[in-house]
């Protein structure tokens, strides 16, 4: 990556953009703290990343961030409900299986709790993986082609689930995709190529075309 | 530290499957180590009281004049038991003859360890008894009466008192081998002996004083009476009191130490490598939890706490396997075991635990530590590589725990070092050979058939795990070649060195004249003897004409120096000559003389004499015999096997230089229990020979021996069981990555034969491999063992060679294909999602 220079408001949706290989995944990872920069600084809400060691970008991740995978990511030894308890069981919230209880019904697992990642569709575990990103109260979440990895009605209706949810609980949204109908339903979108922001207006004509 | 996630994060991972393999290869780990601890403890503990009847006691405090009373006060506090016997020489007398005898007289509680075997007719098999004859009575070994011409209930005198022969003596525990006896036992009361005023100021007497009991207690009391012991007493156990029997217990300890330290290697390889597997498993868990906020200290304590409750469980519940196991083992062996074990002392079951935690500390830490370092952004990036497991960290403390635990085990340095930097050696060299192996099996690979074709491809793509197998492989087999080498060493030596038909009698003392008429007696009543040895009393009195007493005066300050106490020069012994070196015996320096020499008179010694007195070949020695002068000059030095239980003489002159000095005869001959009755009429006939018997002593010596080699092939066993399961998780190991390969392989259409045969070449392949590398270490590493540890005589062993590559191959094809049947048996759908 070379001379970025980006800034993300409070409760933002910000989409970003580009061909494989260009370097999306990786602006993800270095605003989400998951990676450091060879030099630069990031800073997320006021605090900078990259005077950090892991140690506190991990007390920082588990504070503020929360995060979507095109992969789901979720751990294969626990079932739907400890998934989804994870965040809060690391900070000791006593009230763990209760929100996650309430989130599973927010997303229309209540039925699958105790069911095992590999017992779930697709669709079914990244909106387990959606669920496990709102139970960390996060202040910003990043999600990373969070519908790579599904068919397009399902990846659809993921998509609605995420843009809902996110104006409910007011958190500021990143998301990396390559669907531009997508980015359009965001704020912002950010083009990326060769590791390099492309100028904003250029993205004007797609926007409208999605639009 | 976050505790109750921990054990939240463990009870799921349990409950998903995700432990039992680790938590399994843990559970039979401890449960092995603590089986083979315990068992060679009881196996030892046994052996020890059965090779304590030698000395009829646990410690024996052997001393001229009687000891200070403070010292027995001091085993009556530490509740020893106790016993003494009082030695001496003295005249016995029947009504019309007279014999020289060793008169022992010995304590109520006499023997302590062992038992009796007294009879009413000598020579015969008798009655057990575990005390000596009542006051008023002596018991008198078989040889005395015919000689004196008596059967049991005659009176004899000893001194100035008369006592009933109430028994003929067949056996005595604590008799001891060899010919240092100088006369037949009489067996009295210690309470007779003042009758008797035999015993007078000056008389040469030798007290014993015999205690046994708990080995704590023994151990502290030697401790402690030692520095108290004057001068011309000693106190001693089994392993310095019995010469034959102590080497033997003393290789047969070495060898059971040697199982055990090999059945903890093997343990802890099973464990390192299902701890890997744990690890890699985790990385991905750790990534995410990472994602979620858990910081490199929390993924540390997270982990630390799950190995702990986990190894908490799995030494507890090894331990408690162990034990049960063990219990079953002996039951089962029980009948064939000839011993009574005693039951199991605390100490293995402590060494068991801490075993296991040092296993855990030492090969499952390490991999569970890596994984803190793992990068979070691993969950987007999925091409990066797994975190590399081996650091410094973990081969540091892979090699502490391993030396530590060898030489915890076997206490001696030298065998740890030995077969430490061995496994090290072998692991650099074998590591390049597999290699190679693996480079050389593709290209001839690309010849082959499609099966061929793929499983050494397979093995060749993956070649730095492969190697590592191999090596795993090869280790886990080269142990087992070695344990298995060592042991029949170590059986063949001790068999050979009693054969089933050893002379077990000595008849000395033979007068020329009679030598003829008693062959042809033996010879009437089927027995064979043996050849026949002149005997001269002689001794040395000028060696390069410097005076031999002189001599040993001037090497006697140098030889107390380097605590040799080894024969002297000047000593009368009994010289013999012959025309050829007698079996056994070797020549070390010089050359033996030919069979019709008739020259000047040439004299060999044995190894110990000539070292001890700085003689070698080419001195010229002067004998004094029977008062004549004999000069000779030394031509050769033997060694000798003093075990053997045959004639051995220091001395030996070449033929005809003895033949003006007159001599009588020795011979040996081999006679079954039940025929032992005739040694009756041959003492009756000629009453001045004298007969030793050492069948008893062959006997006890056999059974010991046997007992041994039992302890050895169980323990052998156990290991064997050990070796399997280190070759289960090294396989299981490699499974997922094996499972993934094949299921796509199916999915691309691939029969379930060409799965299956690609499969079974490629664990075959491996376990060729693994079978040469383990014949290369092994042969080795038992070179260094048998030579260094042992003390064995090295001989090649061309059997290995087929053995190892063999055993490998079948080994590993067997267990490795039914292994990972179910790659074949399952869809190929199921075992990618799995995998994935």
């Amino acid at each position: 990556m070379r001379g970025i220079d980006l800034e993300i408001k409070k409760s933002e949706t910000v989409a970003i953009v580009g061909a494989s290989g260009s370097g999306k995944t990786t602006l993800l990872s270095l605003i989400a703290g998951l990676d450091v920069p060879s030099s630069g600084e990031i800073y997320l809400a006021d605090r900078e990343l990259t005077a950090m060691d892991e140690e506190q970008r991990a007390k920082v991740r588990g504070e503020m961030v929360g995060f979507v995978f095109q992969t789901f990511q979720l751990l294969a030894s626990l079932t739907a409900i400890e998934n989804v308890m994870l965040p809060a069981e690391l900070k000791n919230d006593p009230d763990a299986e209760k929100k996650a209880m309430e989130l599973l019904r927010r997303v229309g697992l209540e039925h699958r709790t105790k069911h095992y990642p590999r017992q779930l569709s697709g669709g079914e575990q990244q909106r387990v993986a959606i669920a496990r990103a709102f139970a960390s109260s996060a202040d910003i979440l990043f999600a990373d082609e969070p519908t790579g990895n599904l068919d397009t009605k399902t990846g659809a209706r993921i998509i609605d689930l995420l843009f809902d949810l996110n104006r409910e609980f007011g958190t500021t949204l990143v998301l990396v995709t390559h669907d531009e109908r997508i980015a359009a339903r965001c704020d912002r979108s950010i083009q990326i190529s060769s590791g390099m922001i492309e100028p904003e207006n250029s993205l004007e004509p797609s926007s409208s075309v999605a639009g | 530290m976050n505790f109750p996630l921990a054990i939240k994060l463990l009870w799921r991972d349990w409950r998903s499957g995700e432990l039992t393999l680790l938590l399994a290869s843990l559970v039979i780990a401890v449960s092995t180590v603590t089986t083979i601890t315990l068992f060679v403890d009881r196996l030892q503990q046994a052996l020890y009281q059965e090779s304590a009847t030698f000395l009829a006691a646990d410690r024996v405090i052997a001393s001229n004049d009687p000891i200070d009373s403070a010292i027995l006060q001091k085993a009556s506090q530490l509740h020893l038991d106790q016993a003494e016997t009082l030695n001496f020489l003295s005249m016995v007398f029947s009504a019309d003859r007279a014999q020289f005898a060793s008169v022992k007289a010995v304590t109520a509680d006499y023997p302590l360890r062992g038992e009796l075997i007294i009879s009413e007719e000598a020579f015969k098999f008798g009655e057990i008894v575990r005390h000596g004859p009542r006051q008023g009575e002596v018991w008198l070994e078989s040889r005395l009466l015919p000689s004196l011409d008596i059967k049991a209930g005659d009176v004899i005198d000893i001194g100035v008192a008369t006592f009933v022969v109430s028994k003929a003596l067949i056996k005595e525990p604590d008799k001891g081998g060899g010919f240092s006896n100088t006369g037949p036992r009489v067996l009295m009361n210690m309470a007779d002996v003042p009758l008797t005023e035999v015993v007078q100021p000056g008389s040469r007497l030798s007290y014993r004083y015999l205690f046994a009991g708990e080995t704590n207690a023994l151990n502290e009391f030697e401790a402690w009476a030692k520095p108290k012991l004057l001068e011309g007493s000693r106190i001693f156990g089994v392993k310095e009191g019995a010469t034959g029997i102590g080497n033997a217990l003393d290789r047969a300890e070495r060898f059971l130490l040697l199982g055990g330290l090999l059945g903890v290697i093997l343990a802890g390889v099973a464990i390192a490598l299902s701890a890997q597997r744990y690890a890699l498993r985790h990385y991905d868990h750790v990534a995410i939890l990472k994602t979620l906020g858990a910081t490199p200290n929390g993924i540390d304590s997270l982990f630390l706490v799950i190995f702990i409750v986990m190894g908490i469980f799995a030494t507890f519940a090894g331990s408690a396997i162990g034990y049960v196991t063990q219990m079953g083992i002996v039951s089962l062996l029980q009948p064939f075991i000839p011993i009574e074990l005693p039951a199991p002392g605390t100490r293995p079951i402590w060494l068991g635990l801490v075993t296991g935690f040092v296993c855990l500390l030492s090969f499952a830490l390490p991999p569970l530590l890596k994984l803190r370092s793992t990068e979070p952004v691993r969950v987007i990036r999925r091409d990066l590589e797994d975190a590399n497991v081996s650091s410094r960290l973990s081969y540091g403390l892979g090699i502490l725990g391993t030396v530590g635990l060898m030489r915890w085990y076997s206490g001696d340095w030298t065998l740890t070092l030995l077969l430490f930097s061995g496994g090290v050696v072998a692991v650099l060299v074998l590591s390049v050979i597999a290699y190679g192996l693996l480079k050389s099996g593709r290209v001839l690979g690309m010849q082959a058939g499609s099966i061929w074709r793929l499983a050494l491809a397979g093995l060749q793509r993956r070649g730095q795990e492969n190697t590592m197998q191999i090596l795993v492989f090869g280790l886990a087999i080269m142990l087992l070649l070695i344990l298995f080498l060592v042991r029949t060493a170590l059986i063949d030596e001790w068999q050979s060195q009693i054969p089933v038909d050893a002379p077990n009698h000595f008849a000395m003392n033979i007068s020329p004249e009679d030598v003829e008429p008693i062959r042809n007696l033996l010879n009437d009543n089927g027995v064979e003897s043996q050849p026949i040895y002149p005997m001269i009393l002689g001794r040395i009195t000028r060696v390069n004409d410097e005076l031999a007493k002189a001599r040993d005066k001037r090497t006697s300050e140098s030889r107390a120096n380097d605590g040799n106490r080894g024969p002297r020069s000047g000593s009368t012994r009994n010289l013999t000559y012959a025309a050829t070196l007698p079996d056994d015996n070797r020549v070390v320096a010089g050359t033996w003389w030919p069979e019709d020499y008739q020259g000047k008179a040439l004299v060999s010694l044995e190894k110990d004499l000539a070292e001890s007195n700085a003689l070698k070949v080419g001195d010229e020695l002067v004998f004094t015999i029977q008062g004549r002068e004999l000069e000779t000059t030394v031509s050769s030095i033997r060694s000798v096997s003093w075990d053997n239980m045959q004639p051995n003489f220091y001395i030996i002159l070449s033929p005809g230089a003895l033949k003006d000095f007159p001599s009588t005869f020795m011979t040996s001959f081999f006679l079954e229990r039940e025929n032992k009755v005739f040694l009756n009429t041959l003492l009756r006939n000629y009453p001045t020979m004298t007969v030793i018997e050492v069948d008893a002593i062959i006997e006890q010596i056999k059974t010991i021996i046997s007992q041994v080699t039992l302890a050895i092939e169980l323990v052998l066993g156990l290991i064997m069981i050990s070796g399997a399961l280190v070759l289960l998780a090294s396989i299981q190991a490699s499974m997922d990555e094996r499972f993934k390969q094949h299921a796509i392989l199916r999915t691309l259409g691939a029969g379930r034969r060409l799965v299956m045969g690609s499969l079974i070449v490629e664990f075959c392949v491996l376990g060729l491999f693994a079978g040469i590398l383990a014949s290369i270490g092994a042969e080795i590493t038992v070179y260094a063992l048998e030579v260094e540890v042992f003390e064995l005589d090295y001989t090649a062993n061309p059997v290995l060679w087929l053995l190892g590559p063999v055993v490998g191959t079948v080994l590993i094809g067997i267990i490795g294909t039914a292994a990972t049947y179910k790659v074949v048996k399952t869809p190929p759908t199921i075992v990618l999602r799995e995998v994935a």
